[in-house]
């Protein structure tokens, strides 16, 4: 403390002494403002820059990276590193936008992006940029993900959807062919929980977060409901069918079918428990698959998939996810930009890319690939998922108002609010949320 | 964290000591405290020299005999960590030159000048101290969009030095309001005008108290989150805050707690560095503040 | 004649007053006065991805949509009970540890740097350092409680609505309560050390001197204590963005949150004003309610 003492006093001391503190201020001063003219002026010429999570960047800067700077010499593709939470990656392009000169020229989107970014006004319409031909090699319901209003504004890069997984090697010892309704699923659950063969019948995702927006949207198209109607903003949550679902969703807890605390999971908690073989269903997406069948999985090779089921009477959907890319308007380079979109959604670049990092292709041909399938013999029947796909409601709003269904639908799957409150005050919040400005606009 | 209450040292200046229980329990009381204060952060900064394997050690690894300097190696490696240095020591050091050329000779016209509806200033000043930054925000962000001061230093600056001036000013207007009234009836015989007065003579004798809301106002625009995190999206202009904060992993369900705790540990080396050097100004400068209000 | 110069004296005074505020007065309006006034404007119209971002009238919709908003009223529930529980336990602990700097001993000045390190570290960092510490896996939090025999496996301390809550209040109890201690420290001090003695003189017990001497003469310290930290509180950010980002499932989301994620991410602004310029009431109802109790304090102590 003495030392700290004496330090200080010579600070202090020579501060008051010299007539310099007035003049030193001013250099000071004028250091700052010359760094902050000289700073921006440093930049670079045509760098594209895009920014996406942590975990995505290294296979990135492998293949595609590397592939497109070795093809345009002229032009160096910049991957900025984001945070691992792809909402959070979501937050940054927003705020970048909303700036105005965004730093980013591609936008590396998720699916749900697509329409608010689109209706911003921050992307640019690529509708007149690709042949119906160019985009018919792309799996349909990606390139309609990549969609705002009829105009296309991303194209697919990687493609995803949630599908059911069962243990096969179960329902072919009770004897049952994979169930084709939430009824036969919930059937063969209870008689393979009743011989003793698994703890649980049916995981599924119910924490509050957009997992469980996913699911849901599912659940609903199984049983014949929707949630926003895209051209017409009706909301359906309250009628008859989306509350059946929901009650569907409650009853798989009550009647011990799916495990109390479902209501708190996320894919990586319902996959653990899927793959210590304690389960007979999951619900989830493409990435359980290699797990499931590594080297070591209690269920190594006893597991098939299927697209999502519907209840009697109704045909299932899978939720689509996947990635695309964008331009951003405010890019100072859109030629080169569209031409690195161009590039980076072809063929060669995208199987090697699948090759790498075992990501579902967009491309329909890379499903059948020989080379891909020698690798990952299952893609093929994710092709039939993919083919099945459903899109999340793709209006402008879909951030808020999946907030405002994962809140009431959370409420009802923990029972604190009947599946009728529930979705009558979502479908109220998300009206109001709808209506506020279009009615009056006109 | 009760046996901080003890009533017997309640209300008992510098009396001499025995041992009694009171002083047992006193001095269990200061250890409390010690030990309350430091104990998170000595946590982090140990996280931040332990290998890997020590960091996900169950049970905890709390003496390790390994130590290691990777994660502050990655943390400057992987990332423009000095930038984001950098550009935090740039920020609150101009805000806070610019909070003090401001603030203070407001402070002093308020003090002595008598300005016209300087009551009324006053209490306003007093009201916008209790606004927190989330109400300011959306406004903000207006203003940075219509002089393009987004990814600029300048749309940090303005408001670092904007919420700073109400602590400032009132800092400052107490400790002149404390100064003879001779020195600057002197200064005024001997011809100066207003602005010289206070270069030559007053600025230098408030010296201390410009130090103090100084170090106030740098603690404040070194800590600031939700502008930084909101007008600032460039990577290489982005505050320790913010950038420590987005630190991510290699993959999605790894976190890398090593890097984070060493981004830590380098964010509050300076703020620790000025609490050690200036304890006695900061608590002058916030009872102050908060006193007079 | 020496009386018209004097006035014009004191004129140019008051002009030069003037100039000098300026640029203060300037900064501050564009800071803190139109984004405020900004607000009000923009509650009533709808500017939203629905309207394609640009401004539309809407009356009082935006209002009325907030009375309809269970996440508002979640939020603003979540908000209240954070303040009022960790501006009590602050207080509390605070009051001890002023009491305890306020004694003459060796090293205090070295405790009193220490105690008032954590308020001058960064909050967003150290809710770094305090989400690491309530890891459900390697956290310290469950370590310790698990040696101590206090519970029988980890608890995931984030990811549970009330252990979450619990985490935060910690988190900021940590962070603020030396801010509150220094408050009080200072009003501590001003206390003359005879008063007590008078009242030992007449028997009085250290609970009874604290109770009838310390506790009243603090208390305009602690009422500006109070304003100032419930102000602070209401608002906080940083530190439930970095720890629970408002969740699990919303369970920790403050206003400020849901008012950033609906400007910043829904960009519904029309409606984040609505729900700025309700917060700004709210908070001068508490400025104006805790001024008069300070006057009426000062105006009864006087008598």
């Amino acid at each position: 403390m003495k030392l700290l003492f004496f330090l200080k006093r010579i600070l202090t001391k020579y501060w008051l002494r010299s007539r310099l503190f007035y003049r030193l201020t001013l250099l000071i001063l004028f250091v700052i403002s010359a760094a902050l003219v000289i700073v921006p002026v440093l930049s670079q010429p045509v760098t594209l820059r895009l920014l996406m999570t942590a975990p995505d960047v290294p296979p990135w800067n492998r293949v595609m990276v590397k592939a497109f700077e070795a093809q345009n010499p002229g032009i160096r593709l910049q991957i900025v590193e984001g945070p691992n939470a792809t909402n959070l990656i979501e937050d940054l392009y927003t705020s970048a936008f909303l700036l105005g000169d965004s730093p980013y020229d591609l936008i590396n989107m998720d699916v749900i992006w697509t329409p608010k970014f689109a209706a911003a006004g921050w992307l640019v319409d690529l509708t007149d940029e690709f042949s119906q031909e160019e985009l018919s090699v792309f799996s349909a319901p990606d390139v309609e993900g990549g969609k705002y209003q009829d105009r296309l504004y991303r194209l697919p890069i990687r493609s995803d959807a949630g599908m059911l997984y069962y243990r096969r090697d179960l329902l072919e010892q009770a004897g049952y062919q994979p169930p084709k309704t939430f009824e036969e699923l919930v059937k063969i659950s209870k008689d393979l929980q009743e011989k003793g063969l698994v703890r649980w019948g049916y995981l599924w995702q119910g924490r509050q977060y957009e997992g469980a927006a996913a699911m849901f949207v599912e659940v609903l198209k199984g049983f014949g409901a929707f949630w926003v109607n895209p051209d017409t903003l009706e909301v359906g949550l309250d009628q008859p069918a989306a509350i059946q679902a929901v009650k569907f969703l409650q009853s798989t807890i009550q009647e011990g079918i799916s495990p109390p605390g479902v209501t708190t999971y996320m894919e990586e908690d319902t996959r653990r428990i899927f793959q210590s073989g304690e389960a007979a269903f999951l619900r989830s997406w493409p990435y359980v698959w290699p797990l499931a069948n590594a080297e070591g999985s209690p269920i190594q090779g006893k597991v098939g998939i299927m697209p999502m089921i519907g209840a009697e009477g109704n045909t299932g959907g899978s939720c689509l996810g996947g990635w695309g890319l964008g331009i951003s308007k405010t890019t100072k380079h859109p030629k080169e930009a569209l031409k690195a979109i161009r590039f980076l959604t072809s063929q060669a670049p995208q199987k090697e890319f699948v090759l790498e990092a075992g990501y579902v292709p967009s491309r329909k041909s890379l499903f059948t690939d020989p080379v891909i399938v020698a690798k990952y013999s299952y893609y093929p029947q994710f092709f039939q998922v993919v083919q099945k796909a459903v899109l999340r409601p793709p209006i402008a709003q879909y951030a808020q108002a999946s907030d405002i269904l994962q809140r009431y639908l959370s409420a009802a799957l923990t029972n604190q609010m009947t599946a009728e409150q529930a979705m009558q005050n979502a479908a109220r919040e998300t009206r109001l949320l709808l209506e506020a400005g279009r009615t009056r606009r006109g | 964290m009760s046996t901080t209450l003890n009533p017997d040292s309640l209300a008992t200046p510098a009396k001499p000591r025995k041992l009694t229980v009171g002083t047992v329990l006193f001095w269990l009381a200061v250890v409390a405290i010690v030990v309350f204060c430091l104990a998170p952060i000595l946590w982090q900064v140990l996280t931040s020299f332990k290998v890997n394997e020590d960091i996900s050690a169950i049970p905890n690894v709390y003496f390790p005999t390994r130590f290691t300097l990777d994660h502050y190696i990655e943390l400057f490696t992987r990332r423009p960590f000095m930038r984001y240095v950098f550009n935090s020591a740039l920020v609150s050091v101009v805000s806070t030159v610019t909070c003090l050329l401001i603030g203070a000779p407001a402070a002093y016209a308020l003090a002595r000048l008598r300005p016209l509806g300087g009551r009324i200033i006053q209490a306003g000043i007093l009201l916008i101290t209790l606004f927190p930054g989330i109400l300011l925000l959306q406004g903000l962000l207006e203003i940075v969009q219509a002089f393009h001061l987004g990814n600029r230093y300048l749309s940090l600056i303005i408001p670092y030095t904007a919420i700073n001036l109400p602590l400032t000013i009132l800092v400052m207007r107490s400790f002149y309001e404390q100064l003879p009234r001779d020195l600057e009836d002197a200064a005024r015989v001997d011809g100066y005008n207003t602005l010289q007065m206070l270069t030559k003579i007053v600025m230098p004798l408030t010296l201390p108290a410009l130090v103090t809301t100084g170090i106030l106002t740098f603690i404040f625009a070194w800590n600031e989150f939700i502008f930084a995190l909101t007008f600032i999206t460039e990577e290489r202009l982005k505050t320790i805050p913010v950038a420590s904060a987005q630190i991510g992993g290699t993959s999605v369900f790894e976190i890398p707690y090593g890097p984070i705790a060493a981004a830590t540990v380098v964010g509050t080396i300076p703020l620790v560095l000025l609490v050690l050097f200036f304890q006695r100004q900061i608590i002058q400068g916030l009872t102050a503040g908060a006193v007079k209000g | 004649m020496t009386a018209t110069k004097v006035n014009t004296i004191q004129a140019r005074y008051r002009r030069t007053g003037l100039y000098l505020l300026i640029p203060a007065i300037a900064v501050l309006l564009l800071v803190f006065a139109y984004p405020i006034g900004r607000s009000f404007w923009l509650s009533l119209f709808d500017q939203n991805l629905g309207t394609g971002l640009e401004p539309v009238f809407a009356g009082l919709n935006n209002y009325d949509r907030i009375i309809g908003d269970g996440r508002f009223w979640q939020s603003f529930w979540v908000t209240t009970r954070f303040t009022v529980i960790t501006v009590v336990l602050e207080l509390i602990l605070g009051m001890g540890i002023a009491l305890v700097l306020n004694q003459a001993f060796r090293g205090r000045n070295v405790v009193r740097t220490i105690a008032i390190l954590p308020w001058a570290l960064p909050t967003a960092l150290i809710a770094l350092g305090w989400t690491w510490i309530f890891n459900d896996q390697y956290g310290i939090a469950n370590d310790i409680l698990l040696r101590l025999g206090l519970i029988q496996e980890g608890i995931n301390w984030l990811g549970d609505p009330l252990t979450a809550t619990v985490a935060l209040i910690v988190a900021d109890v940590w962070k603020t309560t030396p801010f509150i201690s220094i408050l009080l420290l200072a009003g501590l001090q001003s206390i003359p050390g005879d008063l007590y003695e008078a009242y030992a003189l007449e028997g009085a017990s250290a609970w009874q001197s604290f109770y009838r001497i310390t506790l009243p003469l603090l208390m305009p310290q602690v009422i500006i204590a109070i304003l100032f930290r419930f102000a602070q509180a209401f608002g906080i950010f940083d530190l439930v963005q970095v720890m629970t980002g408002g969740g699990p499932g919303g369970a920790t989301e403050v206003v400020s949150l849901y008012i950033y994620a609906t400007a910043m991410r829904y960009l519904d602004f029309g409606y984040s004003a609505a729900m700025v310029v309700v917060t700004f009431l709210l908070l001068i109802v508490a400025v104006v309610i805790c001024t008069v109790l300070i006057s009426r304090y000062r105006s009864r102590t006087r008598e």
